[in-house]
């Protein structure tokens, strides 16, 4: 384990301690009632045994005590079983809220997120915090339990019969040490087994998405294979987990039997020549399944433990949300529309490719339109990630109206940006939902006029269900175009003051493109912009509105000439 | 809801393991015998304190130490077998699942959500397993315990079997039973739950971007706990009834004993030997059963769970193959005849009386604005849809009387929404054609302008593409898209919209290499506009559902 995740689970220890209180209370009288009911079952036992010595009375209050303290039992198991559900449902709340409150505010190219797939991401969020289940629900309960259980169970015994105390204390003893030895290599394969099924989510996740792609190419068959490969590595990393913990519980078996044959054996002798009294020895005896009880629990949540060292690794690794800033220069950023300026912003993905942006300026004032144009790769989408603040520059600064971007609060950025990409994403649900996704409170009036200005009007006066329609993850159900314009209606009800565009018409026909240009164009009105795009049309369209241009392979090989 | 005549899921699913059954069943037998053993120790433990008790004769008991042994190793190696011969079964239905899947899903997911799909594959399959380990296996050893119980307790008296051997039924079979009644009325509520919590994750993660330009963090954040909610909701329904269960399975078992005890005070015809080991093989016997009220509600579950899982592995196709194929012929000219076609009964006709023909080694092109239908036309040539009327013919054969597989073996699609796999550059071309080698893969990677740009990556073929192909650019990925189209060896290309993403200069070079690369194949070319270096031999324009033949 890291240092990291080491000290995260300190942390989480150290809160699962404080909610062990009750639990272990209740394990501590479910062991009491535990030795008291055997006593009582060894009176009567030996009442059978012993013809002679049967005396009505003692046997009623031995019986009512037997049944009272099988209530007693019953009463606080169910009661622990409970909490312990609670205390885990608890635990689960409070990190996957940990979790997505990171995710979400570090954004997607941030921390923890960039460059992984949502399927390993949200595996984190629900198998991992699914993981930490047991350790809160259980673990440490069992674990103290683990330890007082069997020293007072064994003490009871010593007291009756120091040989048979003495036989318990090293059958019990030798089972904390012989899963210590049947777990080692235990935590790297916990760490496996989630690799494993992680792996395993993020293919089959990946690959459904894609599935009319795989099946039309003819390539079902194979991927059915890597799946079977990627599900069978997910049963062999489990199995070699679970072997760690029949290990364990074997070895629990041994020593519960060992100590079982070796009371009896030690018993036989001494009851034969009259030496033990029969009550005690069957006392002993019926105490042994108990002994042991509270050593099986600690077993079976061995794993639990496991599960949740190797979950700790990514937990420990996600960033904290970032620290908020004091949200003084909000006003005078907003004032009169948005002034944006690039000062020397350099920019690498990945230094082994070189900077991407190199010492680039740019200004636009506040109400006009940079067209940015240049090949693929050039850097188009990387102006645009920086400027919504989704990655930082390596150096220099972009600015909103003199104020650097870095400075003002998350909220009061997300307000003043709008944005238009080449892909929307789609959400399953109905087309209303995914056009009010952008403002949820707005009025049917807003709606209305944000579908009339993105040209969707007739598309969804021509469905039967209207506003109401469903449509697929992924945009099923609406042509590319049809999806770029509920991205239009989107921005439209949002109406923030600068507005980025990033390809917007990649997809759209002449006719159409033209139509949703003219929507951009109003949309456009005292706002500042920033077009990127391939299309003649867009760039057309921009130059008619007296846009400036930045030509990204301009200054690429002013660049490359500078040096040369 | 299964017709009455349908196999219930649990069915179908247990019909799936019938490849492992032999595994599976050795892992039940050493689970017997493993409990066989436990009985014989406690008896014998019991045995050995009764006789030394009453005074008898103390044989040496070695039966003692063999039970013992056999127990702790058999318990282990049944548990190592049964899981393991499980785990296989397990990855046998997820395989099975794929494959109804892609069955059914040649168009794409649909209204599916990929969450809930995902869900069904890792937890609804999980849930499965329970169904052997903790219904079947612990099932059969309370069926073998009834005899043996029946013997140990009629050694000692006949009340003792009237009066707690019916505790033991209770425990064993009538407290499960009821519980999985029970639980049949919600079944696979937290399976429900957890898909739709995989879904509302699922979208916030990869709708991340637009997540943060809506500010929509909040909102995002309070539909996934409200999913998670639910879904504890119904795992404390499901940890309180089992905690219910197992203190009444605890509570009869103790009185059980208890009265195994009593009886043998109160009936002095009763053997104190046989009664001492009656009490000790109860208390065996109880453990090994003591799970099984709580699998009970176990079973609902894994009822839910497998009905979502047979529902979405055997959903029909859109279009069925037919029953008895007619042989694939070797033209591969394809025609549509006065072809009608609507998505459904209330939609209106997408066109009707359609006719089109695209002869072998013909390149055409059909024209229209978005929403004409021209991908229809693709999606009908594919056997995704189905028309409503007329006929669709590859050579003489009509594609009806064709598997879908054997006819998408000719064509090669590329379509608006042809995804890029989480994989290297390498493994997303060879989908197009498995065999191909690396000069290849460059010849096509050339043929869509996109040499220079993979020559420039530093891992060049073997980089990794994100998620959807977003470490590259929109129209490298796109360009990749076309590539991996191009190398597919099927005689028969259709290419909706190639060049949308694509620059001007980069489109024109593409259309000139098209020209040369693929003059021997059949080429639908599916476009809003010409640029005019592509060579056609003929031009379609389809608007209002009827194709005119237009010029460039």
């Amino acid at each position: 384990m890291s240092a990291e995740s080491k000290a995260w689970m300190a942390a989480e220890q150290k809160r699962g301690t404080r909610a062990s209180i009750l639990p272990v209370a209740l394990g501590t009288a479910q062991i009491l009632a535990a030795i008291a009911q055997v006593f009582c079952a060894a009176q009567l036992l030996s009442a059978v045994l012993l013809p002679q010595s049967r005396q009505w009375p003692v046997i009623c209050l031995y019986t009512l005590g037997f049944i009272g303290f099988a209530l007693i039992r019953a009463a606080a198991a169910h009661r622990a079983a409970l909490a312990g559900f609670e205390r885990g449902a608890a635990a689960r709340r409070r990190l996957r809220n940990g979790v997505f409150s990171s995710l979400l505010a570090n954004g997607p190219l941030n921390g923890g997120s960039r460059g992984r797939h949502s399927a390993e991401l949200a595996s984190i969020a629900i198998d991992r915090v699914e993981a930490m289940e047991g350790f809160h629900a259980r673990w440490l309960p069992a674990t103290i339990l683990a330890i007082i259980g069997p020293i007072i169970i064994g003490l009871a015994a010593f007291w009756t019969d120091w040989h048979s105390g003495i036989i318990l204390a090293v059958a019990g003893l030798f089972v904390p040490f012989a899963m210590a030895v049947a777990g080692i290599g235990a935590g790297v394969a916990a760490k496996r087994q989630f690799v494993a099924l992680t792996r395993l989510q993020v293919r089959f996740l990946d690959r459904i998405r894609g599935i009319s792609t795989i099946i039309l190419a003819g390539r079902a068959a194979d991927e059915a294979t890597a799946l079977a490969a990627a599900a069978d590595e997910l049963r062999r990393r489990t199995m070699r987990v679970l072997r760690v913990a029949f290990l364990s519980s074997t070895a629990l078996d041994l020593a519960a039997a060992a100590a079982l044959i070796l009371i009896v054996l030690r018993f036989a002798g001494l009851l034969h020549e009259n030496l033990i009294a029969v009550p005690a020895a069957l006392f002993i005896l019926l105490l042994v399944p108990e002994f042991f009880a509270p050593l099986r629990n600690f077993a079976a949540v061995y794993q639990d433990r496991m599960a949740a060292e190797a979950a700790s690794e990514e937990f420990a690794g996600l960033p904290a949300p970032p620290a908020p800033v004091p949200a003084a220069e909000i006003r005078s950023v907003t004032a009169h529309g948005i002034t944006l300026a690039f000062e020397d912003v350099s920019f690498a993905w990945d230094a082994a490719r070189g900077n991407v942006l190199d010492n680039l300026s740019f200004r636009i004032v506040a109400g006009d339109t940079l067209l940015l144009t240049g090949a693929s790769g050039t850097g188009k989408s990387t102006i645009i990630d920086l400027i919504l603040g989704f990655i930082e520059p390596a150096a220099g600064k972009v600015t909103f109206n003199g104020a650097e971007l870095k400075s003002l609060v998350p909220a009061a950025r997300e307000k003043i940006i709008g944005w238009i990409g080449q892909k929307p994403m789609i959400f399953g649900g109905t087309i209303l939902e995914n056009i009010k996704f952008a403002k949820p409170e707005a009025s049917a009036d807003e709606v209305a006029d944000a579908i009339k200005r993105a040209r969707l009007t007739e598309v969804i006066a021509a469905l039967p269900l209207g506003l109401e329609t469903p449509i697929g993850e992924a945009g099923f159900g609406l042509s590319g175009g049809q999806a770029q314009r509920i991205a239009i209606a989107r921005a439209f009800l949002k109406d923030a003051p600068l507005l980025l565009l990033d390809e917007p018409t990649a997809h759209l026909d002449p006719a159409i493109e033209r139509d949703v240009l003219e929507s951009l164009k109003r949309l456009a009105i005292g706002r500042t912009v920033i077009l990127a795009t391939h299309s003649t049309l867009a760039q057309e369209f921009a130059r008619d509105t007296g846009a400036r241009k930045l030509d990204l392979d301009a200054v690429r090989l002013a660049k490359l000439r500078g040096v040369a | 809801m299964p017709s009455p005549g349908a196999r219930s899921p649990i069915r179908q699913i247990v019909n799936l393991w019938r490849g492992h059954s032999a595994y599976l069943a050795l892992g039940a037998l050493l689970a017997l015998a493993a409990l066989a053993a436990g009985i014989a120790l406690m008896a014998n433990a019991g045995n050995v304190v009764a006789v030394a008790v009453t005074g008898g004769v103390i044989l040496v008991p070695i039966v003692l130490q063999a039970s013992g042994a056999a127990r702790v190793l058999l318990r282990y190696v049944e548990r190592v077998i049964s899981h393991d011969a499980m785990f296989r079964a397990l990855t046998r239905i997820r395989i099975w699942f794929f494959n109804g899947l892609a069955h059914s899903a040649a168009g794409g997911l649909g209204f599916r959500k990929a969450g809930d799909v995902l869900a069904r594959l890792v937890n609804d399959v999980e849930a499965l397993d329970g169904l052997y380990l903790r219904i079947i296996v612990p099932g059969l050893c309370a069926v073998l315990l009834l005899p043996l119980l029946a013997v140990f307790l009629w050694r000692e008296s006949l009340w003792a079997v009237i009066l707690i051997l019916p505790i033991f039924c209770f425990i064993a079979f009538i407290l499960p039973l009821r519980a999985a009644r029970l639980a049949t009325g919600n079944t696979g509520q937290t399976g429900i739950a957890m898909a739709g919590l995989r879904s509302s994750a699922l979208d916030a993660l990869t709708g991340l971007r637009e997540v943060k330009i809506f500010a929509a963090e909040g909102r995002m954040l309070a539909k996934i706990q409200s999913q998670e909610a639910a879904y504890l909701a119904a795992q404390r329904d499901f940890a309180r009834e089992s905690s219910r269960l197992n203190s009444i399975s605890f509570l009869a078992a103790q009185a059980a004993t208890l009265l195994a005890i009593l009886l043998a005070l109160i009936f002095t015809g009763a053997s104190p030997l046989a009664a001492t080991i009656a009490v000790f093989v109860l208390i065996a016997a109880f453990e090994a059963t003591a799970g099984l009220p709580r699998a009970g509600i176990l079973f609902g579950q894994a009822e839910g769970a497998a009905a979502r899982v047979v529902e979405a592995a055997t959903t029909a196709p859109r279009v069925t193959d037919p029953e008895s194929p007619a042989p694939l012929p070797s033209s591969n000219a394809l025609a549509l005849e006065h072809v009608s076609f609507r998505y459904a009964e209330n939609l209106p006709y997408v066109f009707e009386n359609l006719s089109l023909q695209l002869p072998s080694n013909t390149h055409t092109a059909i024209l229209g604005p978005s929403g004409a239908g021209k991908s229809t036309i693709a999606a009908l040539l594919l056997k995704l849809a189905a028309p409503n009327s007329g006929r669709i013919r590859l050579g003489p054969t009509d594609i009806s009387a064709l598997p879908a597989e054997a006819l998408r073996s000719r064509i090669a699609y590329l379509s608006q929404s042809t995804h890029l796999f989480a994989d290297t550059i390498r493994n997303n071309l060879r989908l197009g054609d498995p065999t191909a080698d690396d000069a290849r893969l460059w010849e096509a990677l050339a043929a869509a302008q996109l040499t220079e740009a993979i020559h420039a990556l530093p891992d060049g073929l073997n980089t990794w593409l994100g998620e959807s192909g977003n470490t590259i650019s929109g129209g490298q990925a796109r360009r990749l898209a076309l590539a991996r189209t191009l190398l597919s060896p099927a005689p028969i290309l259709i290419l909706d919209e190639p060049c949308a993403g694509l620059d001007y200069a980069t489109a024109i070079e593409f259309l000139k290499t098209l020209n040369v690369a693929t003059k021997n194949r059949t080429i639908l070319l599916i476009v809003h506009r010409l640029t005019g270096v592509e060579q056609l031999d003929r031009i379609w324009r389809l608007a209002n559902g009827s194709l005119m033949a237009a010029t460039g």
